[in-house]
């Protein structure tokens, strides 16, 4: 299994079903981390590894729930799987509105779990591949001069050399020099190309 | 249904006097302070009236027979209608006494008719056969010694055991049977002095003035109402009782008024006065029966909506109790079940890892015996009274639930301190239910501090006597303490200020040490956190204290 590059976090007030949790995911090969409460688990590092955390509601100090509220708001978006031992609709609502990737009632069957958890490290793989991407593209983007930045949107957006010259008030010559840096910047073989990385520039910085 | 009468039975045996806890009938329950206040101002006021009366007693008013009737019917139907609602209570109460008074009113009612009926002058107009003088003052005198006769037997059967009940089925049979016969009587004695009104004593002299025999007449009625009024007096004072001691008061100024400062003569001022009186001793008993019916149709009200509510109230703490079960058998299961999975896991493998496995297997033992630990716990919660006590010493109960919270608190980075009085005396209880006791304090103060920063996390433990009879343990924790709005709802059941919490805990804990005959309160700790407190009867003594509050 592919899984040596992953972390599956735990965090479980009860001794024993902390351990159970843990065994259950090392049997399949999961690299775990354990903590009693979610103040430990803030305290511990987080290492830079697609991720997962399977949290119980139910805790001493502060709830699974509010702890859930304030990764997002700290923008740590490790996936979530939520553990309870009295679930009710409400309460299920509220974590996966949040964007939890599953609310098991214990006891649950462990390939539930299993599944969660995969589909949680997945996620966070994704994101964090897309996370990469847009961080290279970003430098990318920073190496361009202002002025080949100011060439790049209008080609972008479909204008044709002559047009752009006559609106920058430039010579078509000098367009398209300035268009091949941009291409060749931003590593785009083609203007199609070209179009879909700035697409992808916009959407990541106005949707971190 | 059923059993009402036979209740009702019960407390007029037992309890006569009507003490400390009434009987809440209008013949057993004792009359208040504001009760008696106003029957003596009702006497002030009539003996004032009698007073005031008394010089003009003997002014004649002309021509005023036609208010006889309404008089008459107003008296009629006061009288029966209280001898109806004497009855109604007969019904429930069984008593003869009761009876005996509801007849006499009956009887006195019954009897204003022939009464009004015979008067001279009244119903001429209605062309009855002219009745002989003497029958108005016949019939008259029936009805006003007759009356304080049936008041002397319900005073003297009052209270005089269970003979004096009538048994359950026949309270019905006993009311047609009394009523009918009241109205034979009344009927019978009207014809026998309407036909043989010359071997009557010559009571009047003509229509409007008494003759010499008459004499006897008042003078018997007086003997028989102070004789009535005695008898009251020194019977237990029941709220009926003191009202018909105010009747029989009314009764006695009447036949003063109409038979001495009226001199007997009839539709004088002072005779029209007394029949006033008459009037209004007629509807006092009557005014008493209604506004006591109103008072304990409000008691009654109260005291089922009072039932309601405790109903709820426990059905509200067996919720929480069966949630707080499930709960804490769910928390072991569910560990089982993922070791289980894991264990097989483990197993399944391509080569099969038997040390994981056997970790595995060894936490299943371990949750299955904390299950088994909360089964036992509900089930001697369950078994209260029945449960067994054995001594406890809760120094050892103390010291064995903190070495089992110790990991817990190390993984909060707190300190546990224990300072644990070596000379306690041992308690008597569930070493189970108590055990769960502390360790949910333990753990209550573990959770108040993991919030806290910049400041040591100490929980403190500890045991000491107190007076000679009891031992006291507190629970001292450094964390965020209690909320003063709070503090007076964390008690009770699904009380709980963490967003996840049950509120099961204190509650539990609070039944626990009320059930052992202690007391759980909490304080302020200072500089920071909460301090539970809770004491039990040491097992030196008899715990009386402890077997009175096991329900």
């Amino acid at each position: 299994m592919s899984t040596d590059q992953s972390i599956v976090f735990i965090v479980d007030d009860d001794p024993s079903m902390r351990a159970s949790i843990e065994s259950l995911l090392r049997s399949v090969g999961h690299s775990t981390r354990a903590f009693a409460t979610t103040h430990e688990f803030s305290l511990g590092e987080q290492p830079d590894v697609p991720g997962c955390l399977v949290l119980d509601v139910r805790l001493p100090g502060r709830s699974g729930l509010e702890f859930q509220q304030q990764l997002a708001r700290s923008n740590n978006r490790l996936p979530i799987v939520f553990i309870t031992g009295h679930g009710d609709v409400p309460m299920s609502v509220t974590a996966m509105k949040a964007g939890a990737i599953e609310f098991l009632v214990k006891p649950f069957r462990d390939q539930d779990l299993l599944d969660a958890v995969h589909r949680g490290i997945e996620i966070d793989r994704a994101h964090r591949a897309e996370a990469t991407m847009l961080a290279e593209l970003r430098q990318r983007f920073e190496s361009l001069t202002p002025r080949e930045r100011q060439i790049m949107a209008p080609v972008a957006a479909g204008r044709l050399n002559k047009q752009i010259a006559a609106e920058l008030d430039l010579s078509e010559i000098t367009v398209k020099i300035h268009r091949a840096q941009v291409m060749r910047k931003m590593q785009a073989n083609s203007l199609p190309d070209l179009v879909r990385i700035v697409d992808r520039l916009a959407a990541g910085t106005t949707k971190p | 249904m059923i059993d009402q009468p036979a209740r009702a039975r019960d407390f007029g045996q037992s309890r006569p006097h009507a003490g400390e806890n009434p009987p809440f009938l209008l013949t057993t329950s004792s009359p208040g302070r504001s009760q008696r206040r106003l029957a003596v101002c009702v006497l002030v006021v009539l003996v004032g009236a009698l007073v005031v009366t008394a010089p003009f007693a003997r002014i004649p008013l002309e021509n005023t027979e036609a208010l006889l009737p309404a008089y008459a019917a107003a008296v009629f139907v006061n009288e029966v209608i209280t001898a109806s609602l004497l009855l109604a209570l007969f019904s429930v109460q069984r008593s003869r006494a009761v009876f005996a008074l509801s007849i006499g009113y009956l009887f006195s009612g019954v009897m204003v008719i022939p009464w009004a009926l015979t008067f001279p002058g009244v119903f001429e107009s209605l062309g009855l056969p002219d009745a002989g003088l003497q029958s108005t003052a016949a019939i008259a005198t029936l009805r006003r010694l007759g009356f304080p006769i049936f008041v002397l037997a319900y005073a003297l059967l009052e209270d005089s055991g269970s003979s004096a009940r009538v048994s359950h089925g026949s309270a019905r049979s006993v009311i047609l049977a009394g009523v009918a016969g009241v109205v034979a009587i009344a009927c019978g004695s009207t014809w026998l002095i309407v036909t043989s009104d010359d071997a009557l004593p010559g009571f009047m002299k003509d229509t409007r003035n008494v003759a010499a025999p008459w004499q006897y007449v008042p003078a018997t009625a007086v003997c028989l109402y102070l004789v009535g009024l005695c008898v009251l007096w020194i019977r237990p004072r029941s709220v009926l009782n003191l009202w018909l001691m105010v009747v029989l008061c009314t009764l006695l100024i009447e036949i003063v008024i109409l038979s001495y400062l009226s001199a007997g003569l009839r539709l004088s001022l002072g005779w029209w006065a007394g029949r006033l009186y008459g009037l209004l001793s007629a509807s006092l008993v009557l005014l008493v029966l209604l506004s006591e019916k109103t008072t304990l149709y409000a008691r009654l009200v109260r005291s089922v909506s009072a039932e309601r509510r405790a109903r709820e109230a426990r059905l509200t703490a067996m919720e929480a109790l069966s949630a707080s079960i499930a709960h804490e058998v769910n928390q072991p299961l569910a560990s089982m079940v993922t070791n289980a999975d894991a264990g097989l896991r483990w197993l399944g493998r391509q080569s099969p890892n038997v040390d994981e496995a056997r970790a595995a297997l060894k936490r299943i033992v371990d949750d299955g015996h904390r299950a088994a630990k909360v089964i036992e716990g509900i089930t001697t919660m369950f078994k209260k009274g029945a449960q067994e006590r054995v001594s406890v010493n809760m120094n050892r109960l103390i010291e064995e639930t903190l070495r089992r919270c110790r990991d817990e608190a190390r993984l909060g980075r707190i300190s546990v301190q224990a300072e644990l009085d070596a000379d306690l005396p041992p308690v008597m209880g569930s070493p189970v239910q108590l055990q769960q006791v502390i360790s949910n304090l333990v753990a209550n103060a573990i959770d108040a501090m993991t919030a806290v920063a910049g400041r040591k996390r100490v929980i403190c433990i500890r045991s000491a006597r107190r007076n000679s009879d009891a031992i006291l343990v507190s629970v001292e924790d450094s964390g965020t303490g209690l909320d003063p709005k709070y503090r007076d709802r964390i008690f009770e059941p699904f009380f709980t200020t963490r967003s996840d919490g049950m509120g099961m805990g204190l509650m539990f804990c609070q039944s626990v040490i009320e059930a052992h005959g202690g007391r759980l309160w909490v304080t302020d700790n200072e500089p920071h956190g909460a301090i539970f407190h809770f004491t039990l009867p040491s097992a030196d003594d008899p715990p009386s204290t402890a077997g009175a509050t096991v329900r």
